[in-house]
């Protein structure tokens, strides 16, 4: 390993800065008694309480989580099953068209996706809100599940399938004791990224929710446009709380299982 | 078919979608505890059959039956026959107990069974303790005593073993030989072994079918398939041999480029054409007025026990010859054999006549 | 041979593309050629070749390339020097960690930073430059752009010259490549399939932007993204934003087939918004 050179340090210090500098930014000014990102008066936790106080806002904390869990959950579903009939496709071609069409919506812009979404539930007749939001969050999860799982199963060689018919295993078995455990890292990787997209995600909610429903996104965007207001800087605090904690767990999961700790 | 009988194919081929044929009505009969080695390049099949009997594939035509008993469409987990794969397909998430315990758990067999089952299994193939080990955590040849702790521990009537040795290195390959037999032997069981390696094949078995373009070429013991090949397939695939056209002059009497030789074979049709074996150990070398005939040497590599010289005779024929005697290059030097060291294969003999053919030559004491 | 069980487990999998891969996009097409009554038309497309559209999609592709390039120009030699340190995987965590904050709250943050009294004004009235107009110019749209497209840059590029072979620039050096003629003609080469994803990540989502637009940029910058924005929820001419919809997925797929890799979809791990 070769040593850095001092600008290269300098460089990555100065691009690690730049990327925290934002964030630390906004959470330092949610301990700010004053009512302004300029200048800090003394410090104070008042915005974070506002939140728990503020009914709406917890309304709209809770319905985000609800649905990104049960987007996630929903989507790995669907998604694990899928990468595991993609996978048992035997045609080349067919299975590379069913490819895809899993990555469209993936490189889709969001605003495509929400006017489309927008467009097809109104066809269909669902009503915006809580029910449009779920579905379209299942909807643009489920290929970043597949493509979580699908590497999974490309790597398990197939010998492992017939190593367990050959003894006695039955489909039923081969599935919950040879498929599933082994591509578990990936299904819990896909449901990691389903929830992280569905608590991030901003324009396809925009779309297609109502004038009921509102997902913590959304609303900072309406709470933005008004103008500065601590509150959101308060979030940001809790918001960064959690996906540290969100990456810690995740990354501990994962640490384990590469180092095979087990019973 | 015999009461010994454990496996038998009648008239078995294996064609895929795409129209490649992987077996050509292929029959056979194995009895029960032998040890069978399956031999051949790549492609040839060997890897088919294996999989006809474990119950992956299904064949195209012909019936394959197991204790008589036609098993064409017997899924693979409802067969007793376990497999030891050639990239072991040991379970990464199960640790070594729990991949040795994978049939029994399938079997509902209670925990306290499998504990014991499992813990003979694994002291069958030398791994006591080992049983709280990651799979990640063992080596190449631990590995493979796990795959075959976890295929015999089901007490299946066949062990198919699909290349098992080819991703160890050589010591341990030689190793792991001597052990296979040994297991067999000690178990009792029929095994099936396919390779392409024909040392492998020489040293284990008790019977070699050597395969080639989905047809079974040969089969017999080693000692039989190394000193009578049928033909210039199975020469050529078997150990190292100089093969040459020649003309079957009378019984007794062969000629090579046109020279008469004294050989043992009989009853074949005057002036027949056919193919010579001559192995490169049975080549001796001599000064040039005591040798057969001459030939100049080509080149020479030392093998250790032995010098392998490359040469040629007059009508540019290579032979090849193991000598313990160093050589000079470029010069000319005699080579003499016994008569027993020429064998003749008739083109395109089936494995039936061959064998009645050698059937014949029984009164005479050289021969088998 | 067919596992029958395989077949049941797709029939979820098969509606959704179905309902929403494919009829979306049909939709969208349908939708382009309605007008504000329902009617068949193709006004809607004469109109997207008029100057303003014309204009105004040229000038988000303008936009769009200083982002993705811009954004390049960071990210490589960061990932370059990730590459080379001891924890790497530490610092890849680091890098990625803020792309999971939500992008709200990243621009908002630059509502403040940038604001009239911010810290960039405040250092700015310091060094005696006085008070500048940051906030609300296209300046702060592509710099909060490219903040916001870093580690989605990043993540592709890491992981390319992360399967390099080391041996490799051995190799080049022996053969008397100097470390410039190693960079271009073997790095760079061996890491096209991820800079082409990094590029794929940001470019399509660079054109459709309509958040960051709205919050840092004022209305100075209007990207096709912000155009369908506004057909759809403001002005409620669907038949409009669909044309416009119409015109960013085909360019969606040129670019998808130009920057297209041998192994798709696995240099992507980044989200994009």
């Amino acid at each position: 390993m070769e040593k850095l050179s001092k600008t290269s340090k300098l460089y990555l210090t100065f691009v690690m800065v730049v990327l925290y500098a934002p964030i630390f930014f906004l959470i330092f000014y949610s301990f700010n008694s004053g009512g302004s990102m300029t200048n800090f008066k003394s410090f104070t936790l008042t915005h974070y309480k506002a939140i728990f106080e503020d009914d709406r806002l917890m309304v709209i904390l809770i319905n985000t989580i609800i649905v990104a869990l049960l987007s996630a959950l929903l989507s790995t579903v669907i998604g694990t099953l899928g990468a595991i009939g993609i996978k048992s496709i035997r045609n080349r071609k067919f299975r590379n068209t069913i490819l895809s069409m899993n990555n469209v919506l993936i490189v889709s812009p969001d605003v495509i996706i929400g006017a489309s979404f927008l467009i097809l539930f109104t066809m269909v007749g669902i009503k915006l809100g809580f029910l449009s939001v779920l579905l379209a969050h299942i909807a643009f999860s489920i290929p970043i599940v597949v493509i979580m799982v699908l590497p999974k199963l490309n790597e398990m060689s197939n010998s492992l399938i017939d190593a367990a018919k050959d003894l006695g295993a039955s489909k039923r078995d081969i599935l919950t004791r040879v498929i599933l455990p082994y591509i578990k890292p990936g299904i819990f990787a896909g449901f990691f990224m389903a929830l992280t997209y569905s608590l991030d995600d901003f324009a396809v909610t925009f779309f297609v929710t109502g004038n009921g429903f509102s997902t913590l996104s959304v609303e900072i965007y309406s709470m933005a446009r008004a103008g500065v207001s601590l509150t959101i800087n308060a979030l940001s605090g809790l918001v960064f709380f959690v996906t540290i904690i969100l990456v810690l767990g995740y990354h501990f999961l994962t640490l384990r299982k590469t180092k095979g700790v087990r019973n | 078919m015999s009461e010994n009988t454990i496996i038998s194919f009648d008239n078995v081929s294996k064609s895929y979608s795409d129209g490649t044929v992987v077996l050509k009505n292929v029959s056979f009969e194995l009895e029960r505890g032998k040890f069978y080695t399956l031999l051949g390049p790549s492609g040839c099949g060997k890897t088919t059959i294996l999989r006809l009997i474990a119950g992956f594939i299904e064949a195209t035509q012909g019936d394959i039956f197991f204790n008589g008993k036609k098993i064409n469409h017997v899924p693979a987990n409802e067969r007793q026959v376990n497999t030891v794969f050639q990239d072991y397909a040991l379970f990464p998430h199960l640790n070594v107990f729990e991949n040795v315990a994978f049939g029994l758990r399938i079997q509902k067999i209670s925990e306290t069974d499998i504990k014991r089952r499992v813990e003979e299994a694994l002291k069958f193939v030398n791994l006591i303790g080992y049983g709280v080990r990651e799979i990640q955590e063992m080596s190449g040849g631990q590995r493979q005593r796990v795959a075959i702790a976890r295929a015999i521990v089901n007490d299946p009537e066949i062990i198919l073993l699909d290349e098992p040795l080819s991703a160890l290195d050589l010591k341990l390959r030689t190793e792991m030989q001597y052990e296979l037999r040994e297991l067999q032997q000690r178990l009792g069981k029929t095994f099936i072994f396919v390779t392409h390696d024909q040392e492998e094949a020489l040293a284990m078995s008790d019977e070699i079918f050597v395969l080639n373009e989905g047809n079974i070429e040969q089969s017999g013991t080693p000692v039989d398939i190394y000193d009578e090949p049928i033909n210039r397939f199975v020469a050529d695939f078997i150990g190292e041999s100089n093969i040459i056209s020649g003309i079957m002059e009378q019984d007794f009497v062969v000629s090579i480029n046109g020279k008469p030789f004294e050989c043992v074979d009989q009853g074949l049709n005057p002036h027949e054409k056919i193919d010579i074996v001559i192995r490169p150990e049975d080549l001796e070398v001599t000064t040039v007025d005591k040798g057969k005939f001459v030939v100049t040497v080509d080149s020479q590599l030392f093998r250790g026990v032995h010098y392998e010289l490359s040469t040629y005779d007059e009508a540019g024929n290579e032979w090849l010859v193991h000598s313990l005697k160093q050589a000079d290059v470029g010069a000319k030097i005699g080579l003499n054999f016994d008569p027993e060291a020429i064998h003749i294969m008739r083109l395109n003999e089936s494995e039936e006549d061959f064998d009645a053919r050698l059937e014949s030559y029984g009164e005479d004491p050289d021969e088998k | 041979m067919k596992n029958k069980g395989n077949v049941f487990s797709l029939i979820p999998y098969y509606a959704w593309i179905i309902l929403f891969v494919i009829a979306p996009i049909i939709l969208v097409g349908y939708y382009s050629l309605l007008d504000l009554d329902g009617h068949f038309t193709l006004m809607n497309y004469k109109q997207f070749f008029t100057s303003v559209y014309l204009q105004m999609t040229l000038s988000s592709f303008w936009y769009a390339f200083l982002i993705t390039f811009f954004t390049l120009l960071i990210s490589y030699p960061t990932a370059y020097l990730i590459t080379k340190l001891k924890h790497k995987q530490l610092w890849l965590i680091l890098i990625i960690i803020p792309s999971w904050i939500n992008l709200l709250l990243k621009t908002y943050a630059f509502i403040g930073i940038f604001g009239n009294k911010g810290p960039i004004n405040s250092f700015f009235n310091w060094i005696g430059l006085g008070d500048q107009q940051i906030l609300f110019t296209s300046f702060s749209f592509v710099f909060v752009s490219v903040y916001i497209f870093i580690p989605f840059m990043i993540l592709p590029i890491y992981n390319s010259l992360d399967k390099l072979n080391p041996a490799l620039m051995d190799a080049a050096k022996d053969l008397g490549a100097s470390r410039l003629t190693t960079f271009r003609r073997v790095i760079i080469p061996l890491t096209a399939d991820g800079i082409k994803a990094g590029i794929q990540a940001v470019f399509i989502p660079a054109l459709s932007l309509f958040m960051i637009t709205r919050l840092i940029a004022g209305n100075k910058v209007i990207t096709l993204g912000t155009a369908i924005e506004q057909q759809f929820l403001v002005t409620q001419n669907w038949g409009m934003g669909s044309t416009i919809a119409v015109f960013l997925i085909i360019v969606m797929f040129i670019i998808m087939f130009l920057t297209g890799s041998k192994e798709k979809g696995e240099a992507r791990n980044g989200k994009t918004k």
